[in-house]
Parts: structure tokens; C-alpha cells; sequence
């Protein structure tokens, strides 16, 4: 090692870069432990129950849960950033009524596909104001906003099925090139979010406000401006989630899916980014949401009660922050 | 805070528009509605009260300390849960059964503290984790079934009153005055203060800041317990949902009262005005035919509301 | 060179004319005149307080002053903001080093100005390549770029620091105490990078109390006092004395009045102490009467030492005997129930409660004395808390119900004294006491340390200031790098003396 350090510093030219592969290695390392621990999962429980790895439960678990992923994207980039949106979960229910509503109110279908979206990005308008420039914390006004949005719903739409969908409107039922919609969907988004995050200064910039928010100052980074605009880009990506989810069944449920907001969060956080913000990626986020799909349908084959999941869920946040926090303690 | 404390009078300031706008309430609601003001009517929306109110009066020293519990929903459900469980599938005497669920419970806010203060990890992501985990383990263990079919007795402590005041109310107003007393003249009161505001501090100074913080993590897992066993005797049933949402009416029940969200302010008697305003519009609500769910909404406008408004005040003041 | 050549590289690059500055009442910089010319290395020299901070942050666009003129290249100028500074030329290295420690270097380098391609992408590999070559120019050739600023040492750090600075293009590169967490080899390869940039027509404001450095590296030198510009010189008609006369303003002996008091036994015996890095195999005595100072630079774990022995940070290894008997230290509460007192270097963070009142604070160590039972005492803590702000003469407008953030900097270290000395300690851990402190309360912080030495206090005084280490101590400890470099008697203490031993090496060196 001081061998190779001394001949560098005699030829005064730097070392060469890292190999890639070692680089991909150390950058994308939470990544490929998730791909791992899928691939244990699918031998295993796929040698228990082959039905486990039939083409119509692969379906389910990609493409049924596809918004899932889509949904992390965003919260991925709030936690970047240092904050949290318990919210998620009741917002895509609102959104998924109401854009079932115009459905099968007769609107255009691209009016029911725009309006999740618009309205995503207007709600999380307000949400990421209250966050950046009244400096409320995010928890207490996402914790706020889900109870408006949770009990609003509900009292509304008294918990109704909005069934008799038009066929033009199931969007997560297209199969172009002959693959799901929603897995092409989840691909390319989540391919576009990493890439847009990895190479441009906005996204960088994230990094920057979650890591280290005074060093942010002093280079001159608007926190504020940031925030907000993280929070409305989280509101549009949950928009798409939503059409994803609504159109997926024949009727859509007038009430918050259960666990949806720790769900996606989770995703993020096992993902690797990490809950202190600064650090982490997209493409994890996605990976692990779909971990837990497998997770959650592994549970099913092996005829462990689906009522589990959400223990199973809570378990490894634990683990995954307790692991984050070792690996963290500074080193005297 | 000692009575000469000058921040003293900022509360005050803030507890006594407080009070003024419940009176307000109060009177608006009576007019509004004939059945309000009868003795009935407020006693039985102090029954109503209870199980939020033990929990948010211990959540007050929790976001002091400058943390916060969000498990507190699931620890309720999870005793609740348990209750069923120890006595119905283990066969265990009522009494007994309801001890040692309160005792998971406490055992579940312990946690929460061990794992703040052993791994650093910030209060918030903590307790979102054991939130999912309680509420998971009450979920397995339940399957979704629910135990009904308790002795009659039982529905003493829920429904029933002594000396025509609800028995649970009792309890609330017992705790209540137990915390305002720890809290402003002991010395685990003083040190809750100054961790919340400056733990780096209070450290250097020999305060045991770690023992404190588990010892109110715990306590907040013991009201949550204990406000479990409540519910289920009040509604007569044990379900794995119960508790969802607690922790939202707590914790808006405390900002609401004057506590700082940072922490190192605040006081039991605000939480207690807080909870009154509250429930006096939850009340107001449902008698203007308002569905539960309303007042969903009504509550996350008035957290974020009540922390709006406490921030423009302070910058006022600056 | 022709004559209007040498006119232009002798014309400031950044001028300062009649700067001053307050903060409320408080005059923090009064009429400043200082100027840097390109490829110059002016050192600016201070005591803590003197107002150096505040002017490096009028300099840098982070405050701005509320009289007199900055001209920048001949230009007058005003900054905004710690932007317009930079776009002016001006970049600074601030001690607290501005990273982000999750990204690479090549990323902190060009963060907010990343060199682009098509379509406003970034252009990675032209910023990897322009980071080496910065790095290179600055003969950095064992940094990978691509490394996260997490793994690497403070030493490394820094040159990153440096190289982002050059990457603005700076003219003017303010550096705030370099040295100061930095091994000997790390200081002389800092050294070859400042004069690598004064070679290329850098001006550099160099900011620092070590002497040797000084001397070795400057043009020219400004001495700061109370917030006033005290005299500005060539290197060459400087020497140390003078300018520790001109930070100081007085001569030693009348600053620090250190009586006599009667040594007695060891009360603390401290044998090869350990932990981490900057707490090395200490060793030494304490005695009863006596004041033993800690002198050292910067980073050579003083401070760390203190939190060792208070339990802060908890000894790896080596043995604490308090009167004579091992004792384990693991908190800060078992210290104090030893006997041990700290007042701690950060008095805003580690040492007061700013939201809460004198009297709050005042019982904070002592909480369990003033209650054993059950509830607090308010009575019996009022009753202290006046008798405290008596004894130290601590000056409050509202009395023992004053919240503490509204003191002056002067009166808050006596209440953390007085908040110590209530617990009645053996031993009392000051740890910069006189930092931003008034001449007046500084005096009276040093008369009392005298009267308690005499009352049978054993006293440890830990202290950039060597005027004050020399004048109040009876013996010296000399830190470096962890280690105990010198032991120094009152007798023989010397600027010299005590600098030399600042500096010096033990056996073992750490590779940068």
C-alpha cells in the first residue's frame, strides 16, 4: 500500500480510478443484498410450492404491486432530503376515488389519468410549504394531512365500491410488447428517477439539503425552494401510483389501503436510503418494495397467515435502522 | 419550571388563549345544542375522553423530552389483544390476564426506550417501526378474530361510575394529577426540561439522561396498556384494530396545550385543555350529525393549525 | 519587472476600510483596516473574542458590516451573500470543514458547479479528471476521487477543501486555524500547499495562534484586539514577544494574579490513560492547592483528556485513582459523585440550559444535594442560587430568575462555575474558562481560581492562551498528539519553553 502511495507521489499523477466492478460493488451494495435475498426467497419457496413461480403469481406479485414501487420513488427523494410523509397511503385512496369517479362519470379517460396526478402534486404543494417554509416538522403536518385526507374520504364517500369502470380507463390491463404495463411503468420511472438523480445538479442537490443542511446553506442551495419542489414531484409520482392502482381491479375501494404508507416507506428505507437522510437510491426503493411483494406472497404459499405481514414489515425497519445506526457510530 | 420562570408566562400566554377558546366553545356548543350542557352528556364525553387523555398526558413528557411515540395506537391494541387472549385462550383469571397484558404493554414502551437510547436511533423512525410491529403481533396473534363475553364485573371499569362520576375518569383525573406534580416539582420533572432543552447539557451535568428517557418511553407504553384494558372494557369486545389513530389525538391534544414540538416546554394542565377542546368538538360534531370521520378531518387541522400558530407567535416575538 | 507591473501586484486584492460591526449592544469591530495583496500570506492573530471570526465572516459574505468600505480589486463592494464572495474571488476554509460526507470528492469539489454536457447533464468524467488535476496541482496524488469524504482523514479533508476553493477560482483563500486538528507531517505538507498557491498569485489570510507557523510562512502580520486592528507588519519587524504583547495588551504578571497556596497530597493520579486516538498513555498527579495548566495546540486532545476523565468518554484502559483509590469513571454523573468538576469548553452547548433560568441551572449538578427526597426543594434552591450569584458576583437584571441565554458571555461561565462548585468538588476541570470573556470578568475568573486553590481545590486548567497557562499554573502538562509531551514547572516555564514542547514529537508519529 505506502509502496504504491510513494510511486504515485513520485510520478505526481494521481492513481487511476477504482475498477468499475469494485466501484458497483461498494456504491450499489444494499442493492444487490436485496436482489440476493429475492433470489433466496424464490428457490425457496418456489421448491416448497412450485405454484409459487407460476406466470400468473409472478404477474401478481410485479405487476400488482408495481405502484408500490412507483410510490417509493418519490418517498425515496423526501427521505433523501431529511423528511417523511406518513400521508401517502390515505392520498393515494383519495386520488384513486376520484379518479374512478370521473371514470365512471363519463369524463374523458385522460382526464381520470391527469387528475391523480395534478392533484397529487397540489396537495403535496401544501403539505411541502408547511415543511419548508413554516418549518413544521414533516411528521406532525403528514400525520395532520393523513387524518384530513383519511377521514375526508370516508365521510364523503361512506366507504362505497365504485364499480362499472370503462374498459378504456384499465390501464395497468395493457400488455404492450407483450409485458404488464405496470412493470414497464415501474421500470422506466424508476430508471429515469436514478438517472435524473445521479446526473443532474437538482437531484444531486437533494443529497446535499439531507446530508449536511448547513454546508448546504453555505454553498448557497436554497433548502426551502428544494423541499418544496421534492414534495411536489413525490405528489406527482404518487398520482401515477394511483392510476396504476386504481385501474388494476374491476372496482376500486372507497377506503386508504391498509399499511400502504409504511409499506413504501419501508421500501425506501430497506432500500438504502438512509432514514438520516443524504444517502440511498432509487433503484433500491424500487427493489425492496418488490421484495416485500415476494415477502408478502412467500407468506401465502407457505400458509402463514397473511396477518403477519405487517409484523414482518415493522421487524425489519427495526433491523434495517438498528443496522444503519451501528454501522454509523462514529469511530473514535 | 419553577413559578418564577419567566417562560412561565409565555405558556400562560398560550394556555390562557387556549382556555378562552374553549369557554368560547363550550358556550357556542351549548347554544348550538340542548343535550350538551346536561351533567349526562359531559360526564359521558369524560368517559370518552379517558383513553386518549392517559396516553396524551404521558405523551406530554415524551415530546419534552423533545421526542415522540407514534406506537402508543398499536401497544393499545396489542394489550387490548392480549387481554382476550390470556384470559380466553390461556384460561387465565380475568384480573390476571389484564395485569400482565398491561405488563406486555409497559414491556413494549421499554423497548421503545432501550432502542433510542442504546442505538441512537432517532424517536420518530423507532416508533414508526414498533407501530408496525406491535400492531403486526396483534394482528397475528388476533387472525383478525375477536374475543367478546366478558364478565359482567368487568364493565365496571369501562362503563360503569363510582359516586356518579365514569370510574375511568377516576383514573384520568388521578394520573393527571399525579404527572402535573412529578412534572413540575421533582427532580425527574426538571431533568424532563432539560434534556428537551439541551440534552448535550443536561449530559455534561450529571443528569441521568439515558435512565430518564426509558423511564418516559415505558410510562407511555404503560398508559397505552392501561388505556387498552379501558377500551375493552368500555365497548365490550377486543379487536385488533383498536387503538388506530391514538396516537394522532394525542399528540394533538399536547401541541394543541402549549407544548413545543421541539420540546423543553410545556405542561400537563394545557394537554388537559387541549383534550377538553377536543372532545367538546368531537361531541359538538356528532350532535350536529357529523359522522366520526369528520372529525378526522377537524383533528388534522388543528394539529397542523395549532403548530402554525405557535410558530408565527414565536416569530412575532423574536 | 517594470514599474507599473510592480505597482499592480503590490495593490490589494481585497481592502477593508473603516469596518466595524455589532451585534446589539455589543461592539464586536471597531474601524478595521486590513488589506491583502495577490500571492501574499497575511496571518491574522488574535485571542478568542478579539473579533477575528466576525471579520473572516464579513469577508466571506456571511455577515455584513454596518460601517465602512470593502473594495474588491480596486471596485468597492458589497456581499449579499457567502455567493457573492465567492463569484468576488473569496473562498474560505473554515475549521468546521463545510463537506458532505456521504458524497465523493470529485462531487464536493464541483457541488453547485458541475461542469455540464448536452442536455444540462453532468459531466461526471470531466469533473473527475478537472478534481485530479486540482488535487494534483496542489501535489495531492493519494486522493482517489471517487472515495466517499466519510473515509477519509481530516488532513485529506482539508485538501479537499482547498481544491474546491481553487475550483471557484479564488483569489483570496481565508484559512480559519488549519493546523489545528492536523499531525506534524499533515501540517508541513499543508504548509507546501500554501506556498504551491501563493506561487500562483493566491493571496492567503492565514489564521492562526501557532507562532512557528507564522513565522515560517508569512509576508506580513495583523494583530486583533477587542475587536480592534491593533497594528499590521512585515514578518521580518515582528517578533513573538511583541506579538503576544499586542494580542495581550498587558504584561503577563499583571494579568494573572496567582497567589500562594499550600500543596498537599495527590488527590488525582492518573496512570496511562487511553482512548481513541488523542488520549495516548497519559500520565500525571494532581495535588491538592495546586493549579496544573494544559497547554498544547489545537487537536492535541486537551479537551479529549477532560472528557476521558470525566467520563464523557470513557477510558479504554490505564488506571484513575481519586484520593488515593481506583476508581472506574464511565459517566459524567459517576465523576461528579467522585468529586470531579468539568466546566466544559462549549458553555452555550455542554455547560447551560440558555431557555432556563440562573437558578435552574445553577442546581443541575447538584439536583439530588438540594432534593434527596422525593420533590425539589424551591426554598433551598433559591436560597443557594442567591447566595451563588453573590459569591461570584454575577450580574443579572432580573436576579436568580433570569433566563441564562440573556447573560453576557462572562456572567454565563460564572454560573457554570458556581453550578460546579455546588457540588463541592475535589476537583475542578476548567477547560478554556476565560474564552470571549471580558478583560474585567476575566480577572475575576482568575482571582477566584487562586482563592479556591488556597481553600484546598485541586485545579485543572485547560488553555489556548499561553500568557494565561504561564501565569496561573504551578506546574504544566504539554500536550501533543495525544501524548504528554512536558511537564513543566512554574519556575521554568517560558513561552519558549512550553511552545517548544507544543510542538515536539514522542516516539511514536501517526502517517497522514
Amino acid at each position: 500500500m505506502a509502496a504504491i502511495q510513494q510511486s504515485a507521489v513520485l510520478t505526481g499523477k494521481s492513481r487511476p480510478p477504482r475498477p468499475l466492478l469494485s466501484r458497483l460493488v461498494s456504491d450499489y451494495g444494499q442493492e444487490f443484498v436485496i436482489i440476493a435475498a429475492m433470489l433466496v426467497l424464490f428457490v425457496a419457496v418456489g421448491l416448497y410450492n412450485p405454484r409459487f413461480l407460476s406466470t400468473s403469481n409472478l404477474n401478481t406479485i410485479f405487476s400488482g404491486n408495481a405502484y408500490i414501487a412507483v410510490a417509493a420513488i418519490g418517498m425515496a427523494m423526501v427521505i433523501i432530503t431529511g423528511h417523511i410523509d406518513v400521508s401517502i397511503g390515505a392520498l393515494i385512496g383519495v386520488l384513486a376515488t376520484i379518479s374512478g369517479t370521473l371514470a365512471v362519470s363519463g369524463y374523458p379517460v385522460w382526464v381520470a389519468w391527469s387528475a391523480p396526478v395534478i392533484l397529487g402534486m397540489a396537495v403535496n404543494f401544501i403539505v411541502g410549504w408547511l415543511v419548508a417554509y413554516a418549518r413544521i416538522p414533516s411528521i406532525v403536518v403528514t400525520l395532520g394531512m393523513m387524518s384530513i385526507l383519511r377521514g375526508g374520504l370516508i365521510s364523503i364517500t361512506g366507504g362505497t365500491w365504485i364499480s362499472g369502470l370503462p374498459k378504456e380507463f384499465m390501464i395497468a390491463q395493457w400488455k404492450p410488447f407483450g409485458l404488464p404495463f405496470p412493470i414497464i411503468a415501474m421500470v422506466v420511472l424508476t430508471v429515469l428517477a436514478a438517472w435524473w438523480m445521479r446526473n443532474f445538479p437538482f437531484g444531486r442537490s437533494l443529497y446535499a439539503v439531507g446530508g449536511n443542511p448547513e454546508a448546504a446553506r453555505a454553498t448557497g442551495l436554497s433548502a426551502e425552494r428544494r423541499v418544496l419542489a421534492v414534495f411536489v414531484i413525490h405528489g406527482a409520482f404518487a398520482g401515477i401510483a394511483t392510476i396504476l392502482f386504481a385501474t388494476q381491479l374491476q372496482v376500486i375501494q372507497s377506503t386508504v389501503p391498509p399499511n400502504l404508507e409504511l409499506t413504501v416507506i419501508t421500501a425506501a428505507v430497506i432500500g438504502g436510503v438512509s432514514i438520516l437522510g443524504g444517502s440511498g437510491t432509487v433503484i433500491g426503493s424500487t427493489l425492496a418494495a418488490i421484495l416485500f411483494a415476494t415477502i408478502g406472497s412467500a407468506l401465502i404459499f407457505v400458509n402463514v397467515s397473511a396477518y403477519w405481514l405487517r409484523a414482518v414489515i415493522g421487524g425489519l425497519i427495526l433491523i434495517t435502522v438498528l443496522a444503519d445506526m451501528i454501522r454509523r457510530r462514529p469511530a473514535r | 419550571m419553577s413559578l418564577h420562570n419567566i417562560s412561565w408566562r409565555n405558556l400562560l400566554r398560550h394556555e390562557t388563549i387556549l382556555a378562552i377558546v374553549a369557554v368560547i366553545l363550550l358556550i357556542l356548543l351549548a347554544f348550538q345544542s340542548s343535550q350538551f350542557f346536561t351533567g349526562a352528556n359531559l360526564l359521558n364525553q369524560g368517559r370518552l375522553m379517558t383513553e386518549v387523555g392517559l396516553v396524551a398526558i404521558i405523551m406530554t413528557f415524551v415530546i419534552i423530552t423533545g421526542g415522540i411515540d407514534l406506537s402508543v395506537g398499536s401497544i393499545l391494541g396489542l394489550t387490548a389483544i392480549l387481554t382476550g387472549v390470556f384470559w380466553q385462550n390461556l384460561g387465565l383469571p380475568l384480573v390476571l390476564a389484564a395485569c400482565l397484558a398491561i405488563a406486555v404493554g409497559t414491556f413494549c414502551g421499554f423497548v421503545n426506550g432501550f432502542v433510542i437510547t442504546r442505538f441512537g436511533v432517532p424517536p420518530l423512525i423507532a416508533t414508526l417501526a414498533t407501530l408496525a410491529l406491535y400492531r403486526g403481533l396483534a394482528e397475528g396473534i388476533s387472525q383478525a378474530r375477536s374475543v367478546r363475553g366478558y364478565p359482567e364485573w368487568f364493565y365496571v371499569l369501562g362503563q360503569g361510575s363510582m359516586l356518579g362520576v365514569p370510574t375511568q375518569l377516576w383514573i384520568l383525573i388521578a394520573l393527571a394529577i399525579l404527572a402535573s406534580i412529578l412534572l413540575a416539582a421533582t427532580r425527574i420533572g426538571r431533568s424532563i426540561y432539560a434534556i428537551g432543552a439541551n440534552e448535550v447539557a443536561a449530559f455534561f451535568s450529571g443528569l441521568p439522561v439515558n435512565r430518564t428517557k426509558i423511564a418516559v418511553y415505558t410510562a407511555s407504553g404503560f398508559a397505552a396498556a392501561l388505556a387498552g384494558v379501558i377500551f375493552v372494557s368500555r365497548v365490550s369486545t377486543t379487536r385488533s384494530d383498536m387503538g388506530t389513530g391514538l396516537e394522532l389525538d394525542a399528540i394533538t391534544a399536547v401541541v394543541l396545550g402549549g407544548t413545543s414540538i421541539y420540546g423543553g416546554r410545556g405542561s400537563v394542565i394545557g394537554t388537559l385543555i387541549g383534550l377538553v377542546v377536543i372532545q367538546s368538538l368531537k361531541n359538538g360534531l356528532s350532535l350536529a350529525g357529523v359522522k366520526a370521520e369528520g372529525t378526522a378531518v377537524l383533528i388534522g387541522l388543528m394539529l397542523i393549525g395549532a403548530i402554525l400558530m405557535t410558530t408565527v407567535l414565536n416569530k412575532r416575538r423574536a | 519587472m517594470s514599474d507599473p507591473e510592480e505597482k499592480d501586484l503590490r495593490r490589494p486584492y481585497v481592502r477593508l476600510a473603516g469596518i466595524s460591526k455589532s451585534f446589539g449592544p455589543v461592539k464586536v469591530l471597531k474601524d478595521i483596516s486590513f488589506d491583502v495583496r495577490p500571492g501574499e500570506i497575511h496571518a491574522l492573530l488574535g485571542e478568542n473574542g478579539a473579533g477575528k471570526s466576525t471579520m473572516i465572516k464579513i469577508l466571506s459574505g456571511l455577515y455584513q458590516p454596518d460601517g465602512g468600505v470593502m473594495e474588491i480589486d480596486g471596485q468597492p463592494a458589497k456581499f449579499a451573500s457567502a455567493k457573492d464572495a465567492n463569484s468576488a474571488g473569496i473562498a474560505t476554509v473554515y475549521q468546521e470543514l463545510l463537506l458532505f460526507p456521504e458524497l465523493t470528492v470529485a462531487e464536493n469539489i464541483f457541488l453547485g458547479h458541475y461542469p455540464r454536457k448536452g442536455l444540462g447533464r453532468i459531466d461526471w468524467a470531466e469533473a473527475r479528471a478537472k478534481a485530479r488535476d486540482l488535487l494534483d496541482s496542489l501535489d495531492c496524488h493519494d486522493l482517489d476521487v471517487d472515495t466517499r469524504i466519510a473515509t477519509l482523514s481530516v488532513a485529506q479533508r482539508q485538501r479537499v477543501e482547498i481544491a474546491k476553493a481553487l475550483s471557484h477560482k479564488a483569489r483570496i483563500l481565508i484559512m480559519d486555524e488549519p493546523t489545528a486538528s492536523l499531525t506534524e507531517k499533515d501540517v508541513a505538507r499543508l504548509m507546501d500547499v500554501v506556498r504551491n498557491l501563493k506561487s500562483r498569485g493566491v493571496g492567503i489570510i492565514y489564521v492562526s495562534h501557532r507562532m512557528a507557523e507564522i513565522f515560517a510562512l508569512a509576508d506580513r502580520v495583523s494583530v486583533l484586539r477587542d475587536g480592534m486592528m491593533i497594528d499590521t507588519r512585515a514578518i521580518g519587524d515582528a517578533d513573538e514577544a511583541l506579538l503576544v504583547s499586542m494580542m495581550v495588551g498587558r504584561s503577563i504578571e499583571q494579568l494573572f494574579p496567582k497567589g500562594e497556596a499550600e500543596i498537599g497530597e495527590a488527590v488525582l493520579e492518573v496512570s496511562k490513560l487511553n482512548h481513541g486516538r488523542l488520549v495516548r498513555d497519559i500520565s500525571f498527579s494532581l495535588k491538592r492547592g495546586e493549579v496544573l495548566g494544559i497547554a498544547g495546540l489545537v487537536g492535541s486532545g486537551r479537551t479529549e483528556l477532560a472528557l476521558t476523565l470525566f467520563g464523557i468518554t470513557p477510558a479504554t484502559s490505564g488506571e484513575i485513582r481519586v484520593k488515593g483509590k481506583p476508581v472506574t469513571i464511565k459517566t459524567p454523573r459517576q465523576a461528579r459523585d467522585l468529586g470531579l468538576a468539568y466546566v466544559p469548553e462549549d458553555r452555550g452547548l455542554q455547560g447551560l440550559v440558555k431557555s432556563m433560568t440562573i437558578n435552574e441551572n445553577l442546581s443541575m449538578a447538584s439536583l439530588d444535594r438540594i432534593a434527596p427526597g422525593l420533590f425539589l426543594n424551591f426554598a433551598e434552591e433559591a436560597r443557594r442560587a442567591v447566595e451563588a450569584v453573590k459569591r461570584l458576583g454575577v450580574r443579572a437584571r432580573a436576579g436568580i430568575h433570569q433566563p441564562v441565554g440573556e447573560l453576557s458571555g462572562g456572567n454565563q461561565q460564572k454560573v457554570v462555575i458556581a453550578k460546579w462548585l455546588a457540588t463541592n468538588p475535589d476537583i475542578l476541570i476548567l477547560d478554556e474558562p476565560t474564552r470571549g470573556i471580558d478583560v474585567g470578568a476575566k480577572a475575576e475568573i482568575h482571582a477566584m481560581m487562586s482563592e479556591l486553590a488556597a481553600k484546598g481545590l485541586a485545579i485543572i486548567m485547560i488553555s489556548s492562551e499561553l500568557p494565561e497557562v504561564i501565569g496561573m499554573s504551578d506546574r504544566i502538562l504539554v500536550m501533543n498528539n495525544g501524548q504528554v509531551t512536558a511537564v513543566i514547572d512554574r519556575a521554568n516555564a517560558t513561552p519558549e519553553t512550553v511552545g517548544a514542547a507544543m510542538t515536539a514529537q514522542t516516539a511514536s508519529k501517526e502517517a497522514a
